[in-house]
């Protein structure tokens, strides 16, 4: 188990490194010049060439990158934004708890509704009840989740003068507050994010029920409830717990339009707006953060195989 | 007789009811707050950025020496007549060359530290100005600038080096000169800081949360006594439209967007959904247009440029994307700039026809003569992102050329590279997009067709008009100037140096509770604010 830890943990670090060097050369591969658009819109510098060498952005691409990574992995330094000279991570910090509650509940929702919609498809299948749930799951998987939240926000606003978008206030502050703020845009996520996690929990789960161990439960006269929540749900669960770790991107990614719409000062929007302004080094950093928590986060995702089916061993 | 006397009298009585505001003036109450729900600002430094967010946001807080009249001062959206702010008065020598303004006394900044509330004087007015050359993006409308000076306590003295007609337009701008403290500026480095926003304004920032709100409140010591009406000002950052329509709808804003914008189409969504939301139209300041690398081949033959004008069916556009509400004469001063613009009408016919003409017949047979029989090919390089109808407008204008013979490669860009390349003239044969609205009519004739300017995007040089762009701005005498602007518009009536598409009017949108929030096209946000109060 040790030893797994250490080689993927060792592994991660080439992963980082290919990301650190993707995000960099495609943000120099972008179309525009950075320090064109900031001289016509902020003169921090009299001239373009002083602004250039200002930002370091006349020195050889390799020395630019070297300084960028090695101010990461000596001093924990993630730089400053170009346009607004703050530290980067200071703003992410800042950013990053409203981005990962949402992330957190659009789970929650999504695996609430997907495993409990999967169990009784696959439970009862080929039933009116399965019918439904399937039909239920390719809706939710047809409904792109920003054309939902924006009927969310808007139709209300028409009918009864009143729409779900409030001035956000962080959990600390006011926790019920803040999840009256954050239910809604985290349900509109999740929905569309639990069709997919219905049909892999419903499949799975025909699996396990069709394997020689429940054959095993049913005869020894198990009733079904204890069969299918004790002995098959908890191995059913792995590939649903793997589609979770695969969509933690888009759940970040997800989140620039749900915190846009529902006005959530999340790390969504500090990345989008970077991006709009080629603000290189928010976007390459804030890149690099999310590939070392997404990379974190499927680890943790692997180890928790091990705890559903011990079988698996590392 | 004595019967048809009383009903003339009657009739008369009824006409004079019919024609008076049929609610009297309301006595203004105070107190309120009003809440804006707007996107984010980069940045709150007014000389670091040229964004009107930032701009609009921090003429709340700041003063300038003189600005533009607003609420029951101004008489038209468009009033650009220059009136009082922290200078009391001001003199112009006869030579236009020197500027004296003598400043209120007793004005005093917002009381925070390190500024504690101190006095304006002249220093203030030379440091922030000085900056404004020193550092803004728009530094260069300061160039005829060549010294300030502060003569003593209450008096600044500005010298330029040549007679300068649009100096008080752009000193009364709430985009460019912003009076600031020095103490702020050492103490914060800049005035990014929500701390370092200390002016004289009639709102003081009191807490700035990044990405939710920013909060203003009354300045208790605002120097035109007994302003403004309201407690203060909430900006709600909503970064996406649909919300703030949303929001608007559900009575947790007062205004969908900083000056309370709508567009043509949400204007008659919203009176559908919510009849007694208060929906104004106003011609508002705006162009839009094609433009072309006049400085090569095809587009340096007038002849092509003329077909291309003739292409394209203005009143079609109008028709079709803008309820017919649209100006169709938008070129080359804009239809809301009426103290400047020369209509359509009083040019020579043949000449308004190429200026807002639609002939495809007479466009085909220019091209013909110009060597282009078969048409050509041309790129059209363009943001897709700029507002409803600019999407429509980009394809409208290459089936307009596709039926004249040119075929028309859309060619779209991302913000990024369009507002850096394309849009400061550096682009492939053509390109399309709208323009700033400016207040000063010298922005739209020297900046437009002035050889070598990054915004004389059609790359124009053009040795009769060059003189007089020049004079123009030269001339001190209004009626003199209008004149030449008159003759400059005359002059570029057939030139279709650019071609202009129609502007739509822009719809101002807020709940009937809100009273004297009356729209001016300078910018700006505080002014207009002073005069607002709430009817709750």
């Amino acid at each position: 188990m040790k030893q797994y830890l250490l080689r993927r943990l060792a592994l991660a670090i080439p992963t980082l490194f290919l990301v650190s060097v993707l995000v960099f050369a495609l943000m120099r591969l972008m179309p525009g010049d950075v320090a064109t658009r900031m001289v016509e819109g902020h003169t921090y510098a009299p001239t373009l060439a002083a602004l250039r060498h200002d930002l370091g952005l006349d020195r050889p691409v390799h020395a630019q990158y070297l300084d960028w990574i090695g101010g990461i992995v000596t001093r924990g330094d993630f730089g400053r934004s170009y346009w607004t000279r703050q530290p980067i991570l200071d703003e992410f910090v800042r950013r990053f708890p409203v981005t990962l509650e949402l992330a957190f509940l659009t789970i929650v929702v999504s695996v609430v509704l997907g495993v409990l919609v999967g169990i009784v498809s696959a439970v009862r299948q080929d039933s009116v009840s399965d019918y439904v749930g399937r039909i239920l799951a390719i809706l939710a998987l047809s409904v792109p989740y920003f054309g939902l939240a924006v009927l969310v926000v808007v139709l209300p606003s028409i009918w009864f003068k009143w729409t779900s978008v409030w001035s956000y206030v962080p959990f600390t502050t006011d926790p019920l507050e803040n999840l009256k703020i954050m239910l809604v845009p985290a349900f509109v996520f999740g929905v569309t994010r639990a069709g997919p996690v219905m049909r892999i929990m419903r499949s799975a789960l025909l699996d396990v029920l069709r394997q020689d161990y429940i054959r095993t439960a049913w005869s020894k006269g198990l009733a079904e409830r204890p069969i299918i929540l004790r002995h098959a749900l908890k191995n059913a669960m792995i590939p649903v717990i793997s589609l979770i770790g695969l969509q933690m991107p888009l759940y970040i990614g997800g989140s620039v339009i749900i915190e846009s719409i529902f006005r959530l000062p999340g790390v969504g929007l500090f990345f989008f707006e970077a991006l709009t302004r080629l603000d290189y080094p928010v976007v390459q950093s804030v890149n690099l953060i999310i590939a070392a928590l997404v990379v974190g986060l499927n680890l943790l995702i692997d180890l928790s195989y091990a705890f559903l089916d011990p079988r698996i061993r590392y | 007789m004595a019967y048809r006397s009383a009903l003339s009298v009657l009739l008369a009585i009824l006409a004079v009811l019919l024609v008076a505001d049929p609610a009297p003036a309301q006595t203004p109450k105070r107190g309120g707050v009003i809440r804006i729900a707007e996107r984010e600002a980069p940045g709150l430094d007014p000389h670091l950025t040229i964004s009107f967010l930032t701009h609009s946001y921090m003429s709340l807080a700041y003063s300038q020496l003189v600005r533009f009249p607003n609420g029951p001062e101004q008489k038209s959206p468009t009033d650009f007549t220059i009136v009082p702010d922290l200078a009391e008065k001001w003199t112009v020598s006869k030579d236009g060359k020197v500027y004296t303004f003598s400043l209120r006394k007793g004005v005093r900044f917002h009381n925070k530290p390190p500024v504690n509330g101190r006095e304006v004087t002249a220093d203030d007015v030379k440091y922030s100005l000085e900056r404004f050359m020193a550092k803004s993006g728009f530094r260069e409308r300061f160039e005829p600038v060549q010294a300030i000076d502060a003569v003593d306590r209450h008096t600044v003295r500005i010298t330029l080096k040549e007679a300068y007609a649009p100096f008080l337009n752009h000193l009364a701008s709430p985009s460019f000169c912003a009076i600031l403290p020095r103490e702020a500026e050492d103490k914060f480095k800049d005035f990014n800081h929500p701390d370092a926003v200390i002016g004289t304004g009639p709102f003081v920032l009191k807490s700035y949360d990044k990405g939710v709100k920013m909060v203003f409140e009354r300045n208790p010591d605002y120097f035109m006594k007994g302003f403004p009406y309201l407690d203060g000002v909430t900006v709600e950052i909503t970064p996406d439209a649909a919300a703030r329509l949303a929001v608007l709808r559900a009575g947790k804003a007062e205004l969908p967007h900083v000056w309370g914008w709508i567009s043509p189409e949400e204007a008659r969504s919203l009176k559908q959904t919510t009849p007694d939301m208060v929906v104004t139209p106003y011609r508002v300041i705006g162009q839009g247009f094609i433009y072309m690398r006049t400085d090569q081949p095809p587009f340096n033959d007038v002849r092509v440029r003329r077909a291309v004008s003739l292409a394209i069916d203005r009143k079609g556009w109008n028709d079709a994307l803008l309820f017919g509400e649209g100006c169709v004469d938008a070129g080359p001063i804009p239809c809301a700039l009426t103290d400047w613009k020369l209509d359509a009408a009083k040019l020579e016919p043949a000449k308004a026809k190429a200026l807002l003409g639609h002939d495809p017949a007479e466009a085909k047979r220019l091209l013909a003569e110009a060597g282009y029989p078969k048409g050509f090919t041309m790129p059209i390089y363009h943001w897709p992102g700029y507002v409803v109808p600019w999407r429509s407008y980009y394809e409208l204008a290459a089936e307009d050329l596709g039926k004249i013979g040119i075929t028309v490669e859309l060619k779209p860009e991302e913000y990024g590279k369009y507002i850096s390349t394309t849009a400061l003239g550096k682009y492939d044969k053509a390109a399309m997009g709208p323009s700033t609205p400016f207040t000063e009519v010298d922005d739209f004739l020297f900046g437009r067709f002035y050889p070598e300017l990054a915004t004389n995007q059609s790359r124009v040089a053009d040795a009769e008009l060059t003189k007089m762009l020049v004079a123009q701005r030269r001339e001190m005498d209004p009626k003199k100037r209008k004149q030449i602007v008159d003759d400059i518009q005359r002059y570029l009536a057939d030139k279709a140096y650019y071609v202009y598409v129609p502007q739509w009017p822009q719809y101002v949108a807020h709940p009937p509770y809100v009273k004297g929030f009356r729209h001016h096209d300078g910018y700006g946000l505080g002014m207009r604010l002073i005069y607002t109060w709430l009817d709750k």
